[in-house]
């Protein structure tokens, strides 16, 4: 206690040399921490818009070849489809069946390229739980009724029952034209979700050139995220004995992302007739997986070369502070200071030394990521992707902070330590003789 | 029993390929309550035999024995223990701890062992201290704001505080003036009465080496004279 108390009024006789190193921490910790609280938003955006989007875990979509070579996404018949899921027990919470289009909306001069989702509403009662409305209703959507995300919606300037100029692609590839209408808006579901809007399936079926029970990408909603690559994996297998489908990848077999993989395999592959994919939630985030895991080293490698620096400093320093303090190092050690207890005071003053600088660092760090996340990137951001509402977010995980706190601590005790032992091993008779 | 025996004690040091002979085989004894001046010149090596009493310093012969005990075989801190307990330090240069303030030196020693004194208790003890020191309106002031005469009285009061059998004070007075010098060994002297510690001081100045009643003056490492005064009502 005493030790603790000496040591912490020791770090104020110095106070611009405890500022530099202190300030040296707190930098290092401050960075780590922004790229933590950066990664962990990330994760967190992209799985969330993804399910969002996607609505669903386990997904079969249906490839056809056109005469040009071209990969067409259609389901035309999906009996045998329902038949291979109920053989391989898959227990959806929800099914949905849908199609998409990619159009580019206007309204009185202003342009807002997005996804619209065809959804046939009255079999995907749940989509209309999980929309939060910020204005209009979903019942009664008129046929070419269409539901905005709020950014999308203040966008364009349009209100309820406004009309608007959709230019798209029929699933063919073909230019079309239509027109929707405002229905509802819905309130900013997050990344990927404020670029997608809803709509009928049997009108995006139309744009799309599709039939009206024809449609594009089959998804089951599972209870929960467990089981979501094995119940995959028995699909395929069921799909695959009753239909033409494609090979299942593992993700990262490829070095990258297995949808993406299994769809560069397709390019090279010729088929006639509706050929299946097969591929999970999972799947599709193996890469926003990577770039954390990359990200997580990367925090981890930057905060160990940063301190390897650092602990150079410290230990140079606290060499110094050793012969600084010869005499008074002496004098204790002669009115009875142990040699532990000696060492116990210089490694105190690392630790509050090293918990000051991550404390200022931590607040420093905060202070930058609220102010980063006030910038409007706009949502038409190439950064989109890995932006909340235009707006840059981070989330940190406590007890990841409080590991690199530790570790950071640990390393400060660590390079305190040597110059410690020296001044505990100091013969009180030198230390006392010693002038300074 | 004598308190502080030494026998044949010896020190040499190293200096680069041969050795210095700083004490030659000394052999002395203090007794209970003296107030001793160690007295000698400028590196007749006064500071060595103290810090050799002290157990900061270990001889390279002969043997130190604090009441009776020999101390030569004793580990690190087996002796810091010793010291704790059994010894209180004074220095030239009054060494006391930057950042805290007088009460919290004096205090400092206290705080170090592994016995605690009731809290109460110690905490009157060092008020006492101070007062005894003249201190009482300086307790929240750290030593930069006090002159040399008052900083040697702080270092007194911590010598004292885990009530040693003996202090020792090497040159206490060669940082002061003169007539600050004498206030400070009469100050000893008082305490030396009061409390019946034993004092070791060491000195080269003639007029403070006639306060002791027990003087060991050294030259060049041995002992030249070794003499006590018997002075008018020191009596019985
Ligand atoms: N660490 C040391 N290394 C070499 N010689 C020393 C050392 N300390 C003291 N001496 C020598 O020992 C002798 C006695 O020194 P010291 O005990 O300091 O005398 P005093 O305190 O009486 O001035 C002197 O000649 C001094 O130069
Ligand atoms: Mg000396």
């Amino acid at each position: 206690m005493q030790t603790a108390m000496l040591a912490f009024r020791n770090l104020s006789r110095q106070k611009r040399r405890s500022f530099l190193l202190g300030g040296a921490i707190a930098f290092g910790i401050m960075i780590v921490t922004l790229i933590d609280g950066f990664a962990g938003a990330f994760v967190d955006n992209v799985s969330e818009n993804f399910s969002n989007l996607l609505a669903g875990h386990v997904f079969v979509e249906g490839v056809e070849k056109s005469p040009k070579g071209r990969d067409l996404e259609i389901i035309r018949d999906d009996a045998a489809l329902r038949e291979a899921a109920e053989a391989a027990g898959i227990e959806a919470k929800y099914v949905s069946r849908r199609s998409g289009l990619q159009g580019s909306l206007k309204f009185a001069g202003r342009t807002a390229t997005l996804a619209v989702q065809g959804v046939d509403f009255e079999a995907e009662t749940f989509l209309a739980e999980r929309l939060a409305l910020a204005s209009g209703s979903l019942d009664d959507l008129p046929r070419d009724g269409i539901v905005l995300p709020e950014p999308i919606a203040d966008k364009l300037g349009v209100e309820i029952g406004d009309r608007l100029l959709v230019t798209t692609r029929t699933y063919s590839g073909q230019q079309n034209v239509g027109e929707f209408a405002v229905a509802a808006v819905i309130k900013d579901p997050g990344i990927l979700g404020s670029v997608s809007a809803y709509a009928g399936r049997d009108y995006v079926n139309e744009l799309l050139d599709l039939a009206p029970d024809e449609y594009q990408a089959l998804s089951f909603y599972l209870p929960s995220l467990k089981g979501m690559d094995e119940a995959g994996d028995r699909l395929h297998a069921e799909v695959s004995s009753r239909l033409q489908a494609f090979e299942r990848k593992a993700p990262g077999a490829e070095g990258g992302n297995p949808v993406l993989a299994m769809m560069r395999g397709e390019d090279e592959e010729t088929w006639t007739g509706v050929k299946y994919r097969v591929t999970t939630l999972n799947d599709a985030l193996a890469q926003v997986q990577q770039i954390v895991d990359v990200l997580d080293v990367a925090s981890l490698v930057i905060l160990l070369v940063l301190f390897l620096i650092i602990m150079v400093g410290i230990t140079n320093t606290f060499r110094i502070i050793m012969y600084e303090r010869i005499r008074e190092i002496g004098t204790m050690r002669a009115v009875g200071m142990q040699r532990g207890q000696v060492r116990g005071l210089f490694l105190y003053e690392a630790l509050f030394l090293a918990l000051g600088g991550a404390v200022a660092g931590l607040a420093v760090a905060s202070l930058v990521m609220l102010g980063v996340g006030l910038i409007d990137f706009g949502l038409d951001s190439p950064l989109f992707l890995i932006l909340r509402n235009g707006h840059m977010s981070f989330r940190l995980d406590w007890a990841r902070v409080a590991g690199k706190v530790a570790i950071v601590a640990f390393l400060t005790l660590a390079a305190a330590f040597f110059p410690a032992r020296s001044a505990a091993k100091l013969d009180p008779a030198v230390a006392l003789r010693t002038a300074v | 029993m004598s308190i502080i025996e030494l026998s044949e004690v010896r020190k040499t040091y190293p200096l680069g390929k041969t050795e210095v002979q700083a004490v030659k085989g000394v052999s002395f004894r203090i007794e209970r309550g003296d107030f001793i001046s160690i007295a000698g010149p400028s590196g007749s090596g006064k500071t060595t035999i103290l810090n050799m009493i002290g157990l900061v310093d270990r001889p390279s012969g002969g043997e130190v024995l604090i009441e009776g005990k020999p101390t030569s075989k004793l580990g690190d801190r087996e002796l810091t223990t010793l010291r704790h307990e059994t010894l209180g330090f004074i220095f030239q240069s009054f060494n006391l701890i930057p950042v805290l303030n007088v009460r919290e030196n004096v205090e400092f020693p206290l705080l170090l062992g592994a016995k605690r004194q009731p809290r109460k208790e110690a905490a009157e003890w060092v008020d006492f201290l101070i007062e005894e020191v003249g201190l009482s309106d300086w307790k929240g002031h750290r030593s930069n704001e006090l002159s040399g005469g008052q900083r040697q009285r702080v270092a007194i009061a911590r010598a004292l505080v885990t009530k040693p059998k003996i202090v020792l004070a090497d040159e206490p007075t060669a940082n002061l003036d003169s007539a600050t010098g004498e206030q400070i060994i009469e100050l000893m002297k008082k305490i030396n009465r009061d409390l019946e510690t034993t004092f070791i001081f060491s000195t080269h100045d003639a007029k403070i080496v006639d306060i002791a009643d027990h003087v060991v003056r050294l030259r060049d490492g041995l002992v030249t004279e070794n003499f006590r005064r018997e002075r008018a009502g020191a009596e019985a």
